[in-house]
């Protein structure tokens, strides 16, 4: 659920895209194809298949169109294969997952969501099947350190997060961080080729922001209507004061973890402050994620805190007036935020195909042309390996090194809302009375770390 | 229904056939009628009622959880203000546009109103529109740069202009005004309904024993409506506590859930996480207490007639 943040509109550019990018690869396809590429399709025998493929990544532009041209072209290599897919808008998506998947007609390839709120249930109603021999045969632990694959393995239970087989992988890498606009940090006087290198630096330029700023003007925008928005940026608050293996414990209810330690409930507290000190203006509860990027895009505020699945959106608006950035390191020097790679693929247990449907997966993932047509779409790849970006784009340049920083200092901390089936909204409710100024740091972090027990106890009971 | 065709009065028949055998005869033609209340009415509810005493996740067996939901739901800081939300719901759905409609309605029945039909039409709109679209009119209206705001500013106001929908404390009032809007035409149509079988000489009788405005509605127009607005206050009553579309397509129960309402957490814990069990122990409690409620609107009209 971490993400109901798919940015909309703008279809039809995309689509005159995709129709492009499908043709291209499409001939490319027809004209390598012969005897010796027929023989070479282990999938032969199946005859004509249609292999169905549900998908939540549907923004476009984005992730819809890379998916869409992937599929195409899986088509072009394996062509008694029919890739058939069907895009939701999350939201909606993951109230009919779990039951299309045990319904007569489940899709064979089918996204989930990480965490106790959808893949724990696929997991333990036996809808999805362990990938443990694909793993094994597409070398997928080569493409995913051992911390980032550990949101994709549950114990077959379902009931333990972050240990047992893989039940899936993933193509994007997300994660959050700085977008700001360079015509307004030149406006109020900053240098936008030298922002601050620390967090206490960044801390510091919002402090010396706020009065040159009109009052009703916010620094940095958010949108958080549904509150769920305000775990990405208060990530990046949080990153500064304690290590992202604390965090991955919590959402992996390791022994000992908690929510209220001293450490949490300092970065709780300077979060409030900024709010206090009118860094985020004060319509945030009003707006949803895609509506503050589409605000920023348009030259509101300085900054957006918020995931890189943004940057097109933001692309479109403000060209190369935008620059994206990590928060910088706090006193450990680690980079560290909230973020994960997109959603993961699963295959149905009911799937008739479950190597095609592999295959399939990892054609998406790591398949010819998988990098450059995310690349198009200034999306990341989330495996390790992939081809660098391109040269002559500064902004996707950022992007990658922006999630290539937190691989490298282990430093994504996943989705705090994977911690239990209520924190998507429970945690996204306190932080709302938090920012609002109506509850103390150190009662909050009370009430959620009582809410994640009250979950720990529920689950763990059966 | 079938029940008001059970009440039906039989034809008793007193020569001929054997006594009982139209008896049967009649339960044959009330069958069709049955089976559908059996199947898609009784079976669901009791099948609801039944699933509020188990712990599901809606896919994977169930397993016995006893008075387990119900512990918890009484127990639920979280579930009861939902309630609470849905009490203060009641003021907006029911008691100001009850309100509103008895207010035009003395209005309409003291003065002759032209193009009655016209305000009529206009007036009973907004129970026309899909609620849907209702509440993206609304989250428009109450959008920090939507035209309340902007009014508000532009008449001198701008202290006031607020994040209706993302307030803390405006939130809730917020999202009853729209309850309001909708309720009232339907609170209106239904009165004037009853306002239009009242004797014309009843209020003729009244003006030459002086009655103005005030006397007339009092002695005339309100006790001739009586049976109209216990229907309007009880189906008002039922919307309000029932409430869901409005407060989904608005705010999803924020901000921090100061808009949460039982229909919305039931939506909520049987789909998005998956607590079936839950749900449907918040289910039969609301269901409950809207009987309850529309009882004791009859008992609080039946006392007051006697």
């Amino acid at each position: 659920m971490n993400k109901s943040w798919r940015p909309r509109g703008l279809g039809l550019v995309a689509a005159a895209l995709v129709a492009f990018v499908a043709v291209g690869v499409a001939s490319a396809g027809a004209a390598t194809s012969g005897a010796t590429r027929a023989a070479q399709n282990p999938f032969a025998h199946y005859g004509k298949i249609t292999l169905n493929v549900w998908s939540a990544d549907n923004q476009d532009p984005g992730p819809k169109p890379v998916i869409v041209a992937l599929a195409n072209s899986f088509h072009a290599r394996y062509p008694n294969v029919t890739v058939k897919l069907k895009f939701y808008g999350l939201t909606d998506y993951l109230k009919i997952i779990q039951l299309a998947l045990n319904s007569g007609s489940a899709p064979d390839v089918a996204e989930g969501n990480q965490g106790y709120g959808t893949d724990s249930l696929l997991v333990k109603a036996k809808l999805i099947r362990p990938l443990t021999s694909y793993v094994k045969q597409y070398h997928w632990d080569k493409y995913f350190p051992p911390g980032a694959m550990a949101q994709f393995r549950w114990t077959p239970d379902g009931q333990t997060y972050g240990k047992g087989p893989v039940w899936g992988v993933a193509q994007f890498g997300q994660s959050t961080g700085i977008f700001y606009n360079r015509t307004a940090l030149k406006k109020y006087g900053f240098d936008p080729d030298k922002m601050p290198t620390s967090f206490a630096g960044f801390d510091k330029l919002l402090a010396q922001l706020r009065p040159k700023v009109p009052k009703n003007e916010p620094l940095a925008v958010i949108g958080d209507k549904s509150g769920y928005e305000s775990m990405h940026s208060y990530g990046l608050v949080q990153g500064a004061f304690l290590p992202a293996i604390a965090v991955r414990n919590w959402i992996f209810h390791a022994p000992g973890a908690r929510y209220d330690t001293p450490a949490n409930i300092k970065a709780l507290t300077l979060y409030q402050q900024w709010f206090k000190k009118g860094y985020f203006g004060n319509d945030y509860n009003a707006v949803d994620e895609n509506e503050a990027a589409a605000a920023f895009a348009k030259g509101k505020g300085i900054f957006y805190l918020g995931g890189n699945w943004q940057a097109q959106v933001i692309h479109a608006g403000l060209g190369s007036n935008v620059g994206f950035m990590n928060m910088p390191p706090g006193p450990s020097g680690k980079y560290v935020a909230v973020g994960a790679t997109s959603l993961p693929l699963h295959i149905s247990a009911k799937s008739k195909y479950p190597d095609v449907a592999a295959r399939f997966i990892d054609w998406q993932i790591a398949g010819p042309q998988s990098a450059r047509l995310m690349y198009a779409q200034n999306q990341v790849p989330a495996i390790l390996g992939a081809p660098a970006p391109p040269k002559g784009n500064p902004y996707m340049a950022s992007l990658g090194k922006g999630w290539q920083q937190l691989v490298k200092d282990n430093g994504l901390t996943l989705f705090p809302d994977w911690s239990a089936d209520t924190m998507f909204q429970f945690l996204g409710a306190q932080l709302q009375e938090l920012m609002a100024g109506r509850e103390t740091a150190d009662k909050m972090a009370k009430a959620v770390q009582g809410n994640w027990e009250a979950f720990d106890k529920r689950i763990h009971k059966k | 229904m079938s029940d008001a065709s059970r009440e039906a009065p039989r034809p008793r028949r007193v020569t001929g056939r054997a006594p009982g055998e139209p008896h049967r005869v009649a339960y044959l033609f009330l069958l069709p009628g049955l089976v559908a209340y059996v199947v898609f009415t009784l079976f669901p509810v009791v099948q609801t009622v039944r699933l509020s005493f188990y712990d599901w996740d809606g896919i994977t067996s169930k397993a016995w959880h006893g008075l387990g939901n119900y512990r918890e739901l009484f127990g639920s800081s979280e579930i009861r203000a939902a309630f609470g939300h849905s009490v203060e719901l009641i003021l907006f759905y029911a008691v100001f546009s009850l309100a509103i409609g008895l207010f035009l309605t003395a209005l309409m029945t003291h003065f002759r109103v032209r193009g009655l039909m016209f305000f009529r039409t206009v007036l009973f709109m907004p129970q026309t529109i899909a609620t849907v679209v209702v509440a993206q009119a609304f989250t428009w209206i109450y959008d920090p740069s939507g035209p309340l705001d902007a009014f508000l500013r532009s008449v001198g106001a701008g202290s006031f202009a607020k994040v209706w929908l993302g307030d803390f404390t405006w939130a809730l009032p917020a999202v009853g005004l729209i309850g309001t809007w909708i309720s009232f035409g339907l609170v209106l149509i239904l009165l004037l309904a009853g306002a239009q079988r009242i004797p014309q000489e009843l209020y003729e009788a009244a003006r030459v024993d002086g009655a103005g405005f005030v006397r007339e509605f009092v002695a005339v127009t309100l006790p001739g409506v009586r049976n109209e607005l216990l229907v309007a206050a009880t189906l008002t009553t039922i919307t309000a506590l029932r409430n869901f579309d409005i407060v989904y397509n608005t705010t999803s129960g924020g901000p921090a859930g100061r808009t949460e309402v039982p229909s919305w957490l039931m939506f909520h814990d049987a789909f998005e996480i998956h607590r079936v069990g839950l749900a449907a122990a918040i289910a039969t409690v609301l269901t409950a207490v809207i009987s309850l409620v529309a009882l004791g609107i009859s008992r609080f009209y039946t006392e007051a007639r006697q």
